[in-house]
């Protein structure tokens, strides 16, 4: 092993003279600093700002939607309903304010204002003047729902 | 020159990967989109811990913003505070338009029971337009005990100003007498400690400590009332408040100041359980002092020896009692439950009629506004009580009811 003596000539044999050595020391720092800076600049470029809601939702295989069920998605948020009129959502965003409602026994209650709508969504009654807004549901090639959140 | 550019490439180094570092330190953003607005804001970076501050503003729906104001995008707390609006009472009436206000909120709607802000802004309590009439009044400012002037100008009153009085008992009474109205910061001392603004009523007071809690509430206890009423008197012999000096350590005694005897509904319920929202908010009118706008009254509840109290039968889901009773769920008020009203038509939603036979006097069931006790109680038609219908004051029925304190 050598050790460089800071202010020693170099010596035939050195693998690291301290002219090398300051060398090497400065195109490192550049080098680390262009590499921090790239890092920066990837991360700067590639920040995704917060998203607007989707306004369509892949449900999964139609096949987990049996006729009769009415299923809750929460990530919608809505109830997914499979009648003999075929596939249907009830969105669970309050007309009123916007707040998420409950599905309950006898249809659906909105827990901040008191709102409350009939099973398929219509206002049983108020705050809210509206019903729950009905969404399209469509069943793609691979037999997926797809749910629509806007017409 | 080599060396130079090997040290400048040094602390090049050093400098980014300093920056980097204390980045990776800083806050993580939280964000927060609330449906209503659908704008993103980071206040939940630092006040993720707050409560909900009721279950009819939950956060996701309105966010912080909207009613605080403030800077949505900021990460620090200056930045992020600079334009809150009332500090942290957005309540303030100030600036309650803006945060508490709006066509979909408390003001700007065509029905009346639902334009809070107007009828609190000309409220005697937020306006202090009684007490400054009456002393205008007793020291010759004024010819009668017409409400002319309010703590500011609304609705025809203008604005009270001491400095403009002649009479030195009118200024002093703006210099010492003016802490109790809405406006108004509070005299020191955790007894006196509340917000201005709707938060006077709906929020728990700060306490001097400065331990605060974020919520909004229709189920105010009587000590909310009490860091106003019953603190003291105010004295015309030198204009100055003269705090209570007894120390209760009870309910009965703890109520009110000791200047009076009173009926047991009067110091086992809460004073929301009476008096109502027109009471106590106003109806939007201008009145000359409390007497005109406070209006409950024994009778309201028992009747008289002639007549039961007034009554009304909940007719559909979208009554405005039905809705009351969901933002304080103390009763499970039904379609065709028979509930009281007031003489001036307010439903006393959390009065209801017990089902009886049909020809026999009615008991009636009383649940607590602020803490859910049931209560029954018997009207005075069909009761040995004498009490004659034009004898309606509480002196009336105290000569009989006090309890002794």
């Amino acid at each position: 092993m050598h050790v460089i003596a800071m202010n020693a000539m170099p010596r035939k044999g050195d693998i690291l003279s301290r002219r090398n050595f300051l060398n090497l020391l400065g195109k490192g720092s550049l080098a680390g600093s262009a590499l921090i800076s790239m890092g920066v600049l990837v991360r700067y470029l590639s920040f995704q700002s917060e998203t607007s809601s989707s306004t369509q939702y892949d449900l999964g295989l139609e096949t987990n939607y049996p006729l009769g069920s009415r299923i809750t998605v929460q990530s919608v948020p809505a109830t997914i309903i499979h009648d003999s009129q075929g596939y249907h959502a009830i969105s669970l965003i309050c007309p009123h304010l916007g707040c998420a409602v409950k599905a309950i026994g006898d249809g659906f209650a909105c827990p901040c204002h008191g709102s409350r709508f009939l099973p398929d969504g219509s206002l049983r009654n108020g705050p809210a003047s509206k019903s729950l807004t009905i969404l399209r549901v469509e069943t793609n090639a691979e037999g997926h729902l797809i749910l629509f959140t806007t017409k | 020159m080599r060396r130079g550019l090997i040290l400048a490439s040094l602390l090049l180094f050093v400098a980014t990967g300093f920056t980097v570092l204390r980045q990776s330190r800083s806050l993580k953003p939280v964000g927060n989109t609330p449906s209503l607005t659908g704008q993103v804001e980071y206040c939940l970076t630092c006040h993720a811990d707050l409560p909900v501050i009721s279950q009819s503003h939950p956060v996701e729906t309105f966010g912080c913003v909207l009613c605080h104001g403030g800077e949505p995008m900021a990460l620090t707390a200056d930045l992020a505070h600079s334009t809150l609006r009332g500090g942290g009472n957005p309540s303030d009436l100030a600036v309650v338009e803006a945060s508490c206000g709006g066509e979909k909120c408390h003001n700007g709607t065509p029905q009346v029971n639902r334009d809070h802000i107007q009828r609190v802004a000309t409220s005697l309590q937020a306006t202090y337009a009684g007490a400054i009439a009456q002393v205008r009044y007793a020291f010759g400012a004024q010819p009668d005990l017409t409400a002319r002037m309010g703590v500011y100008a609304i609705d025809g009153l203008s604005a009270f100003d001491p400095t403009a009085e002649s009479s030195p008992a009118i200024q002093s009474f703006g210099m010492n007498c003016l802490y109790c109205h809405l406006t108004a910061q509070p005299m020191v001392g955790d007894e006196y400690s509340r917000w201005s603004g709707c938060s006077a009523c709906h929020s728990p007071a700060p306490r001097e400590d400065g331990t605060q809690v974020h919520q909004l509430t229709t189920s105010m206890a009587y000590t909310q009332c009490d860091t106003c009423h019953n603190r003291g008197n105010y004295s015309l012999l030198d204009i100055q408040f003269h705090p209570r000096e007894d120390a209760p350590t009870d309910r009965l005694h703890d109520y009110y100041q000791p200047i009076a005897e009173f009926t047991r509904c009067e110091w086992t319920l809460d004073c929301i359980d009476c008096h109502t929202r027109q009471e106590a908010m106003g109806d939007g009118h201008i009145y000359n002092n409390k007497k005109e706008i406070q209006y409950i009254r024994c009778r309201t509840c028992h009747g008289t020896i002639e007549s039961l109290p007034l009554t009304y039968t909940i007719g559909d889901e979208n009554d405005l009692a039905m809705r009351l009773a969901f933002l304080n769920p103390k009763v499970d008020l039904k379609v065709g439950d028979t509930i009281l009203m007031t003489d001036k038509g307010e439903l006393l939603w959390n009065i209801r009629m017990l089902p009886g036979v049909e020809g026999t006097t009615p008991t009636y069931e009383l649940f607590s506004k602020a803490t859910g006790q049931r209560l029954t109680f018997i009207p005075v038609m069909g009761s040995t009580c004498q009490q004659q219908p034009d004898q309606q004051d509480a002196r009336y029925c105290h000569e009989c009811h006090a309890t002794q304190r």
